[in-house]
């Protein structure tokens, strides 16, 4: 079958997630023509899925001294370019009681020896910063851990690269790859929105697709062997602790707490999962975390949990390994597809952490320059991306501020995540989509205590009247993010979380009754696209 | 304190229940932690909506669902009390002018443009009706960010009623000028009893109607004077006006909160708001008092001869589920009914899939009252009503306030037998 459209570049960027903008924001940025495509939106894959820590290095120090180093690397980079996507929280590593003793000096000796600033304080001045940590912690140190917005990160390094020219083709999935002759030469890829199927000729193809790579490898004919490490977090309503906190140990289960806007992640398990699209939470898991977090934080069971999610880190090992995961490298892994495979002007990216997207990213583009024989810089380290031009940091107040600045002329859409009309209207114009978890990525609809309650309502409303959208498509997009946010908070669903949600039935059914909504009775998985 | 009876809970169950036992002579208290479902339910009085088949009459289909749902709190009522239920509300809530019937459900559109079936309905809302279908106007207010008229018309205009009648539908905005740009409903509610505000609106909507067409307002057409306001919409429209219930809260949901606690004072009631229940005394088999912790003071007994719990499900913190997966009944530790075990799923992937745990509740007696572990009455003198109840599904039966009411008016009831 003959592709109906054609593109043209010199850089085919294949994934949306951190991995996947860093390589196109830096091959734009280098002057190459660049096109990023993924299968569905930006960041909805691993790096929409993390715990959304900025690591020191800590967490790896002992067991993987050289990816804990590029963290610390990358950790002042991001705080230099990202300033608006980080909350420059700090961090402890506190030994609790469970935890080996013996391991603290380990640690902070590790931390030295690769550069991460590390300073011991006395437990009672850990307690003093930290009020409802686990009183019976034995020692305690800081470092400079952080919190950051993976979504805002995406989203900023699209419209920095887009600057540069780029373009950005979300819902736009690989169906074959073009080699001819040993040479990579670009790809077929389905529009999903408009079902068209477009040729990208490409000098150059960089697979970026993380936990998917060895599926995008395959259809050059590479095997590329990814295990897909399932992690689950759950997102605790109100900032338990305002540091992150770590637990001083190896890393294993639950031993993490990142406080991130007006919540607090706990994270996290890693299992071993065959396919990177299906996997379930447990019950098991859930309650391994709040177990986790009772150790960290006590009462922590009785606090309210507001979602959990799961995402899987692409964990690259060149050889078999057996099930535990957690032992494979955090490092990431750059295969040249000539040296390797045979097939010219091809490399894959995978491994790797959310942190070191942009060093990725970096290597990625110096391996291309080389394969192209040409020489061009990297600029990514020194640019800020755009609102993090001012350096300042973003803080738990500043939606607070902005929302004051707006308190006579707009309205609030979402009162949990202050997304105004004129958020909720630049997004869906930007956009163009009906699908509202798009939105909800860009303004952080629906993700607060109510998950969306009252929300979703009124922003279908607003979508069908800004877009014209046809009604069924609307009930649609309701119906669909009413499912969306049921999903995350099914498996946690007690206490007070669980009274919310009886309230949002109530809403949804007894005063609404979209259970009897008009419309076609298919839902379709794809958003439609709309022009406004 | 002393009391014949005392009400734990402000929703529509315990202001029913409050409200018959204190005109049936009993000295009665209402002990409340707050206000409750009428502050979020659009207050009409659904007896039974759906089967899930759309149920044309509830008198007609109540039988044989109770029947084939003998755990249902229908399943403890007979078809006349429920009748004298109703009856008896619409009487008491007069101001309102309920209107309706068991024999026949009204359709009334919800905010999502559902034509939803419903026993009966305030007189602000009977205009609405589309049982025969007919031209409809509905009327955005710029500011009014929960209620989206084109939206709301586009699917009404789909709706397969019964009668096979059409509805015609569209939306009428107006801009109503000189007010904030994000405004709640209570406070259209306020603005809309000043006669400059609602002359100005009907003004400016009067040119944009057309011949036939009944208007739709949310339901923010007054607070305490919305016979008035309404009145004076339809007189200066030349046209009927109705209200459409929306996102809480509830406008029409106060006002009945209003009428049943005027008229539970009027007849004698005492009112405790503000006061948590957090513990009870027993003896023999028998309720003697709850502990009562008022806000900000310290606990007080209120002694009585009959309690009623009206303390609704999960979703007003009367059932508690804990994060080990434990339920309980958060008063008088009461075994909840219709729990899965632990290890069980109760909740189920699909958000409007049959969860395992939705009829979760108490299980009672013919009388209403509570089975402790043994199965038998947990307490001789202890009633239950509206949400706390097992066995009903209100929102997807959209049978909520008509249980609230037939219960509440139950329990009050049997106390009132045993009183005399």
């Amino acid at each position: 079958m003959s592709a109906t459209a054609k593109l043209r570049t010199e850089v085919l960027v294949i994934g949306g997630g951190s991995t996947g903008l860093g390589v196109v924001r830096d091959a734009a940025m280098r002057g190459f023509s660049t096109v990023l495509v993924d299968r569905g939106d930006l960041a909805t894959g691993t790096t929409g899925r993390f715990h959304g820590l900025l690591h020191s290095g800590g967490r790896y120090v002992v067991k993987d001294p050289k990816a804990a180093e590029e963290c610390i690397h990358e950790n002042w980079i991001l705080r230099k370019i990202a300033a608006d996507c980080i909350e420059d929280t700090g961090g402890l590593f506190v030994t609790t009681p469970v935890d080996d003793p013996t391991y603290a000096d380990t640690f902070a000796d590790a931390c030295r020896a690769v550069g991460i600033p590390v300073e011991e304080i006395p437990v009672s001045e850990a307690l003093r910063r930290e009020p409802r940590l686990n009183p019976g912690i034995s020692r305690a140190f800081t470092v400079p851990d952080g919190s950051v917005d993976s979504w805002k990160t995406v989203w900023a390094c699209a419209r920095s690269a887009e600057s540069y020219g780029a373009r950005i083709l979300p819902y736009h999935e690989v169906l074959r790859l073009i080699v001819e002759g040993g040479v990579m030469k670009g790809a077929i890829v389905v529009d999903h929105r408009s079902g068209e199927e477009v040729q990208i000729d490409a000098d150059f193809v960089v697979n970026a697709s993380g936990a998917w790579a060895g599926r995008i490898a395959a259809m050059a004919g590479c095997e590329v062997t990814v295990f897909p490490g399932k992690g689950i977090m759950v997102a605790m309503s109100h900032r338990l602790v305002d540091t992150v906190i770590n637990r001083c140990a190896m890393p294993s289960d639950g031993d993490i707490i990142v406080p991130a806007r007006a919540v607090s992640v706990i994270g996290t398990t890693d299992v071993k999962v065959a396919d990177p699209d299906h996997w379930e939470i447990t019950r098991e898991e859930v309650q391994k975390m709040l177990d986790a977090g009772e150790n960290l934080v006590p009462g922590f069971r009785s606090a309210r949990a507001l979602r959990v999610w799961g995402g899987v880190r692409p964990l690259y090992q060149e050889k078999a390994a057996g099930a535990d995961t957690r032992d494979v490298t955090r490092a990431h892994a750059l295969l040249n597809h000539r040296t390797r495979d045979g097939v010219e002007r091809f490399v894959t990216i995978t491994g790797g952490k959310f942190c070191t997207f942009r060093l990725m990213a970096e290597e990625t583009m110096d391996a291309v320059c080389a394969e192209l024989g040409i020489e061009r810089p990297c600029r990514t380290a020194d640019e800020p991306l755009p609102d993090s031009e001012s350096r300042r940091y973003y803080w738990l107040g500043s939606r607070v501020a902005q929302r004051e600045e707006t308190l006579h002329t707009d309205q609030l859409i979402c009162e949990c995540e202050f997304v105004t009309r004129s958020d909720l209207e630049t997004a869906l114009r930007r956009r163009g989509t009906t699908s509202l978890d798009d939105i909800r990525r860009m303004v952080r609809l629906g993700m607060g205590p109510c998950q969306g309650g009252f929300c979703i309502f009124r922003a279908t409303g607003i979508m069908h009247e800004l877009q014209k959208t046809p009604v069924h498509v609307a009930n649609r997009a309701l119906l669909d993010f009413v499912q969306e946010r049921w999903k995350g908070v099914q498996p946690i669903l007690y206490g007070d979380q669980l009274r919310q949600t009886r309230l949002d039935e109530w809403i949804f059914q007894g005063i609404l009754d979209v259970g009897h909504l008009p419309g076609d009775e298919s839902r379709s998985a794809k958003p439609e696209k709309v022009t406004t | 304190m002393k009391s014949d009876a005392v009400v734990v809970g402000a929703g529509l169950s315990g202001l029913v229940a409050a409200l018959r036992l204190a005109e049936g002579g009993l000295k009665t208290t209402l002990v409340a932690q707050g206000v409750g479902s009428t502050h979020l339910s659009p207050a009409s009085i659904d007896v039974l909506g759906y089967t899930p088949e759309l149920v044309e009459s509830p008198a007609g289909a109540l039988p044989a669902f109770r029947t084939e749902h003998p755990e249902h709190p229908y399943a403890c009522l007979s078809l006349e009390l429920i009748e004298e239920s109703v009856a008896w509300f619409r009487e008491r809530t007069e101001i309102l002018g309920y209107t309706g019937s068991l024999e026949e459900n009204l359709l009334v559109p919800t905010a999502a443009g559902v034509p939803a079936p419903t026993a009966i309905v305030p007189a602000s809302m009977a205009a609405g009706d589309l049982r025969s279908g007919g031209h409809f106007a509905f009327v955005g207010l710029r500011a009014m960010k929960s209620f989206h008229p084109a939206y709301l018309a586009e699917n009404l205009v789909q709706a397969k009623l019964p009668s096979g009648a059409a509805v015609e539908a569209r939306a009428v905005l107006v801009s109503d000028p000189g007010v904030e740009p994000d405004v709640g409903a209570l406070d259209y509610a306020r603005a809309f009893e000043d006669p400059a505000f609602r002359r100005a609106v009907a003004s400016e909507l009067k040119v944009h109607l057309q011949p036939g067409e009944s208007v739709g307002f949310p339901a923010v057409l007054g607070l305490d004077r919305h016979a008035e306001v309404r009145r004076e919409l339809e007189d200066a429209l030349e046209r009927p006006v109705f209200e459409v219930p929306g996102l809480p809260p509830s406008v029409p949901g106060i006002r009945l909160f209003r009428a049943l606690r005027a008229a539970f004072r009027r007849a004698g009631g005492r009112w405790v708001m503000g006061a948590m229940v957090v513990g009870a005394s027993t003896s023999d088999g028998s309720v003697t008092s709850l502990s009562v912790r008022a806000a900000a003071s310290r606990t007080s007994a209120y002694e009585g001869r009959w309690f009623v719990l009206a303390t609704g499900g999960f979703a007003s913190g009367a059932l508690h589920l804990d994060s080990y997966g434990e339920v309980r009944e958060t008063v008088f530790g009461l075994p909840v009914w219709g729990v899965p075990p632990v290890e069980e799923p109760r909740f189920l992937p699909g958000v409007f899939d049959d969860h395992p745990m939705a009829k979760a509740g108490l299980a009672v007696d013919e009388r209403l009252r509570p089975l402790g572990p043994d199965g038998a009455a947990a307490f001789d003198n202890l009633f239950a009503a509206g949400a706390v109840l097992a066995g009903a599904e209100p929102w997807r039966e959209r049978s909520g306030n008509g249980l609230a009411l037939a219960t509440g008016f139950a329990a009050a009831s049997h106390i009132l037998e045993d009183a005399s």
